[in-house]
């Protein structure tokens, strides 16, 4: 074939895709609707409890309220690479949230990415990982948010850069990123098994910050839940090798996700709130079946810590790293790591010092950790940080010496990590 | 069994203390308490949040910040200088109080507290905020947010906030160089 031939024949194909492309969209936006009428919505009450129970299961809250805003309706600004997207109002108001969306509409955003007036969503809605619910799912959860109180609150303009703020650009992106259903991550077949694919992969939406992430944004799948930094904490390794790794159970990921604490760790940072807003709020089965899918139907056996040799905890005992951790952490944490039971919790066994990646110990040490409640009244007091007290070799010191003693970790923490992290 | 001691040396009110013995894992409340009979310094909720046993640290490079004593340990200030509740009012060779500090004197004639019980940290919290302002004032108009962010973290409970924060924007506003009109 000649090259002018070649030349010839692709453009054809391009044009072709591009008419495509536009008659899609342009089918898209006709079908788009602005004005109509304001939906009233009559469900039964089960109906309402129902989508409220999966409103809660899907953590719409999270995102879809700013802070000290009223709740879902919108405002809280999504910064990423391509700029900053604000969530919207998703009460039932006629003019600024979604007073006018039928059931049909709301399917659409949930299930397409698609706005009721035909524009493309970006995807910090998780939509990619929603196009798994259920129709009947997606429809009680309408009927909840649409006896919401409605909230006259006004959206915020997406602000993305050229040329992510052309929105029909997402179409391209929906024909290669975006998928009927996500790739278990485990293997099993049991009831609960089945559930908790559908509560991690599709409500829970927790590949969107556990997924490692493509140039393009995209959730790279071949990877699912091995963990991604996509803020300053990063979202852990929740594979169940992953898991087992740093001694995660069953038991241990239902006391987590139900109430924020478990020997292993509480939650802090992006997670909170996703405790807070949603996994506490599950059935005490449906926490099951969670933790039955991210360990799979066999789970592997926690791996327990190692015991470090004599030999080297002489050594890390009298390093600058154990002398640190006496001096600034010991007072709360334990000499021997055991924190205080419903007040601190412990280094020892505890799952960020078992993390390969020390980032997210680094960024603790660094920054501290809030004060946070937890359900059932328990609290947890801030942490300060360290940044101040410690040089870049003392905290590369005192991570080395944590992770090794308690974390069972390679002490291979440089100070140059702690720079690039400060 | 034994536990392992490591030397403390440590400046306290421009006082050398040291070399000492001090059990691995004695935080410095204890020291001053039990050691060096430093009673001043108040043990409140012993996790670092309430405050009251806050000690100035002085920096090498002249600034200077609080420490709870309650989570830190001994070894943390081996080398270090630092200032306790001891050190604030003036005091005469024999150690007598010749006078209180601006500060301390303002939280009496404002009767800022009821117990006593979180003042020295109070008294701390503030003298730092005064010398920082020495270095660095702050415009007229932003003196009581500055307050309020220095003294945030310090708890009492006796409702004492409202007469603290006024008697320690009382001595800002009344000593010279500590605010600057506004950019």
């Amino acid at each position: 074939m000649s090259v002018r031939r070649r030349i010839v024949i692709g453009a054809v194909v391009i044009l072709i895709a591009g008419i495509a492309a536009a008659a899609f969209a342009m089918k898209n936006l006709w079908r788009g609707k602005t004005g109509g009428p304001v939906q009233a919505v009559s469900a039964p009450e089960e109906v309402v409890a129902r989508g409220r129970y999966l409103a809660e299961a899907a953590d719409c809250a999270a995102c879809h309220t700013a802070p000290g805003g009223a709740p879902f309706a919108g405002g809280l600004a999504m910064p990423s690479g391509f700029g900053t997207i604000y969530a919207t109002n998703i009460t039932p108001d006629p003019d600024e949230g979604i007073g006018r969306w039928s059931a049909e509409d709301f399917w659409r955003a949930l299930h397409d990415g698609v706005r009721r007036d035909g524009q493309q969503l970006y995807p910090a809605m998780p939509y990619t990982s929603y196009r798994g619910m259920t129709r009947v799912d997606a429809d009680a959860i309408y009927a909840y948010v649409m006896r919401l109180r409605p909230m006259n609150v006004a959206n915020r303009r997406t602000e993305l850069n050229f040329p992510f703020n052309i929105r029909l650009g997402m179409l391209g992106w929906n024909l290669l990123f975006l998928h009927d259903s996500l790739p278990a991550v485990s293997t099993g077949s049991s009831s609960a098994w089945q559930r908790g694919r559908y509560l991690v992969n599709v409500l829970g939406h927790c590949g969107e910050c556990h997924t490692p992430r493509g140039i393009a944004g995209e959730m790279e799948l071949s990877q699912s839940l091995t963990g991604f930094a996509l803020g300053r904490v990063a979202a852990p390794d929740i594979t169940p090798a992953g898991l087992a790794s740093r001694g995660w159970t069953a038991a241990g990921l239902r006391a987590y996700l139900g109430r924020g604490l478990a020997r292993q760790g509480s939650a802090f940072s992006d997670m909170h709130p996703v405790i807070m807003l949603s996994t506490r709020n599950l059935t005490a089965e449906d926490l099951g079946a969670v933790a039955t899918y991210l360990l799979g139907d066999a789970p592997r056996p926690p791996a327990p810590l190692p015991d470090i040799g004599p030999a080297e905890s002489a050594a890390a005992a009298g390093g600058t790293g154990r002398m640190s951790y006496v001096a600034l952490c010991a007072g709360c944490h334990g000499l021997d790591g055991d924190g205080v039971p419903n007040t601190v919790v412990a280094m020892r066994g505890n799952s960020t010092l078992r993390l390969t990646d020390p980032r997210n110990l680094i960024v603790a040490m660094l920054d501290g950790i809030g004060s946070e409640n937890f359900p059932h009244r328990a609290s947890m007091q801030a942490m300060p940080g360290f940044r101040d007290k410690l040089t870049d070799a003392q905290v590369a010191e005192l991570a080395n010496y944590m992770r090794e003693t308690w974390g069972g970790q390679k002490p291979d923490v440089t100070p140059a990590a702690v720079r690039a992290l400060r | 069994m034994t536990i392992p001691t490591r030397p403390l040396t440590v400046t306290i009110n421009g006082e050398r203390y040291g070399p000492v013995d001090v059990p691995e894992g004695m935080m410095m409340i204890d020291v001053l308490h039990e050691m060096l009979d430093l009673t001043g310094s108040r043990l409140g909720c012993g996790i670092g949040i309430c405050h009251a046993c806050v000690v100035i640290w002085d920096r090498d490079d002249r600034t200077s910040e609080e420490v709870q004593t309650c989570i830190t340990g001994a070894g943390f200030f081996d080398g270090k200088r630092i200032r306790t509740i001891e050190g604030i009012a003036r005091r005469s060779d024999q150690g007598e109080v010749l006078a209180l500090s601006p500060v301390q004197q303002a939280f009496l004639d404002r009767f800022s507290f009821q117990c006593g019980y979180c003042t020295p940290g109070f008294v701390n919290a503030a003298t730092v905020l005064i010398e920082r302002l020495k270095r660095t004032p702050v415009p007229r108009g932003q003196v009581e947010a500055t307050v309020a962010a220095a003294l945030d973290k310090h708890i009492c409970r006796c409702t004492g906030y409202v007469r603290y924060y006024q008697a320690v924007r009382d001595v800002i506003v009344a000593t010279p160089g500590l605010t600057r009109d506004a950019a």
